[in-house]
């Protein structure tokens, strides 16, 4: 049960942060 | 410009170079004694057990001495300064890689009459024509692999590192048909001729791919 | 605090996500022989379907570069070779944890781990390559002839393998079969990660082609070095 949960944690670390990392990164390229 | 002659000929002035400085034969010779002892201190091989391991033995030496070999084909600055005055000529590119791999190509398979010998004699496995036409085969596609990532990774910064990691894993369709080949013409449970058939096709798929593409890695 | 288009798609795409996770979660059923454990191959197959796509757009980014020069094009490959490369990841690492859980080890040499594997390998090359190589017209040629030669490689080796285990016949474990509500929370979730992926590739596009706009201004002029001439031996 607990590999279930580590599984879509680190999924949803992995992509969420690299979502949101390129969004302000975005958002910093833009304002210059 | 006969393409073909072409070819020879490039691969005739790359040999004839080699064979001048004879570079290459240290760096090739140590691989093979790293793989005798290796195989023999590294393991616990006997009479049984060596068919089982030999194979190993065998590719893990001839992917190294491979990288060694095909990764010198377009490293050197002499090289990429007379490879540009070659491509200046009217000679097709696709011949001109040809010829260097074929050089190339020579400088392994000079390797691999003596480390198949060598390994039958100190571990006592079979040596056989089919072990040899399965080696043979299979440099083929793995030259042509490794000369067409040597020439893309010529002009770029730490080239040693990028070599093997672009070019190991397009060699390892060839390393599991002829890993398997190996140990079946040594008596292991499989087969031999899908494993040649397997290797005849990665060689063509393979060479056409490289031929078609070394216009575009040669032309900068 | 003004939110650009980009973040409104990205805000939509999570909804979707969130959607997907909560029929994979609740509407989807245990399975009976895997238990639990089994809910983690909804996310894991679509990511790997997703990183597919992503090396698609790589492998046509890199040809239409080579045939006509198109920076845009090698922008796109860019973009798509690194969401590829974290759907990968993602893959692989869901992958090793259910493969712990249910084979009872991390890893396991079949085919489709380690062709998932050498996929990995050669984006993360192609990636590095690109980085230590001359950013412009050398990294974008160098970028499609290894984003070329890695789109064959992987179902060469997935073949390879395949057919060496038919060589050494073992214990045979998949069960494919699907019942319909785990069917449709598949089929749903493969839809909205690859919207998902999709997203993040036009960000990551949009990113490439402000930098690639700064790179222009930041150098005004690019002195041209004549090369040293070569002793000649």
């Amino acid at each position: 049960m607990s590999y279930l949960v580590i599984a879509y944690a680190f999924a949803v670390a992995l992509l969420g942060g690299f979502l949101i990392w390129s969004l302000r990164t975005l958002r910093d390229l833009d304002r210059r | 410009m006969n393409p073909f002659l072409v070819a020879v000929a490039v691969a005739r002035k790359d040999l004839l170079s080699e064979w001048r400085t004879r570079e290459m034969v240290p760096a090739l010779a140590q691989f093979i004694v790293l793989a005798l002892l290796i195989g023999n201190f590294g393991f616990q091989i006997d009479s049984r057990n060596a068919p089982s391991i030999a194979p190993g033995i065998l590719w893990l030496t001839l992917v190294f001495a491979g990288l060694v070999a095909f990764g010198r084909t377009f490293g050197a600055e002499r090289e990429q300064a007379s490879l540009e005055a070659m491509l200046m000529t009217p000679a097709s590119p696709v011949a001109i890689f040809a010829g260097k791999a074929l050089a190339a190509s020579a400088l392994l398979v000079a390797c691999e009459a003596v480390l198949l010998p060598a390994l039958s004699l100190f571990f006592g496995t079979p040596f056989s024509g089919a072990i040899v036409f399965v080696v043979l085969l299979a440099t083929v596609g793995m030259a042509a692999l490794g000369c067409i990532f040597s020439a893309i990774v010529a002009r770029v910064r730490a080239r040693e590192l990028l070599l093997p990691l672009l070019t190991l894993p397009l060699w390892i369709p060839f390393i599991v048909a002829g890993g398997q080949a190996v140990q079946s013409a040594m008596g292991l449970p499989g087969s031999y001729d899908q494993a040649i058939g397997l290797l005849i096709d990665f060689d063509i798929l393979f060479v056409v791919l490289t031929s078609l593409a070394a216009r575009f890695v040669l032309d900068e | 605090m003004k939110v650009n288009r980009y973040e409104k798609a990205a805000a939509g795409a999570v909804a979707l996500m969130l959607v997907a996770f909560a029929a994979i979660f609740f509407y989807a059923p245990t399975d009976w022989l895997q238990g639990a454990v089994q809910r983690i191959f909804y996310l894991h197959v679509s990511s790997a379907i997703a990183a597919y796509g992503c090396f698609t757009v790589v492998l046509l980014g890199g040809l239409v570069f080579l045939r006509n020069e198109s920076y845009a094009a090698d922008r796109w490959a860019r973009a798509g070779a690194l969401v590829g490369v974290i759907f990968t990841t993602v893959t692989l690492v869901m992958g090793s944890l259910w493969a712990k859980k249910v084979w009872g080890q991390f890893w396991v040499w079949d085919a489709r781990l380690t062709s998932t594997l050498v996929l990995w390998i050669i984006y993360a090359g192609y990636l590095l390559v690109r980085r230590l190589a001359e950013p412009g017209r050398q990294a974008a040629r160098i970028g499609a002839l290894v984003g070329i030669f890695g789109f064959v490689d992987v179902p060469v080796v997935h073949f390879s393998v395949t057919w060496w285990v038919t060589q050494h016949p073992g214990p045979v474990i998949v069960n494919d079969a699907l019942p319909p509500e785990m069917l449709a929370t598949f089929l749903f979730t493969m839809f909205c990660t690859i919207v998902f992926a999709a997203v993040l590739v036009v960000i990551r596009y949009r990113i490439e082609t402000l930098r690639d706009a700064k790179q222009v201004l930041v150098e005004p002029a690019k002195v041209v070095s004549a090369r040293q001439p070569e002793p000649v031996p």
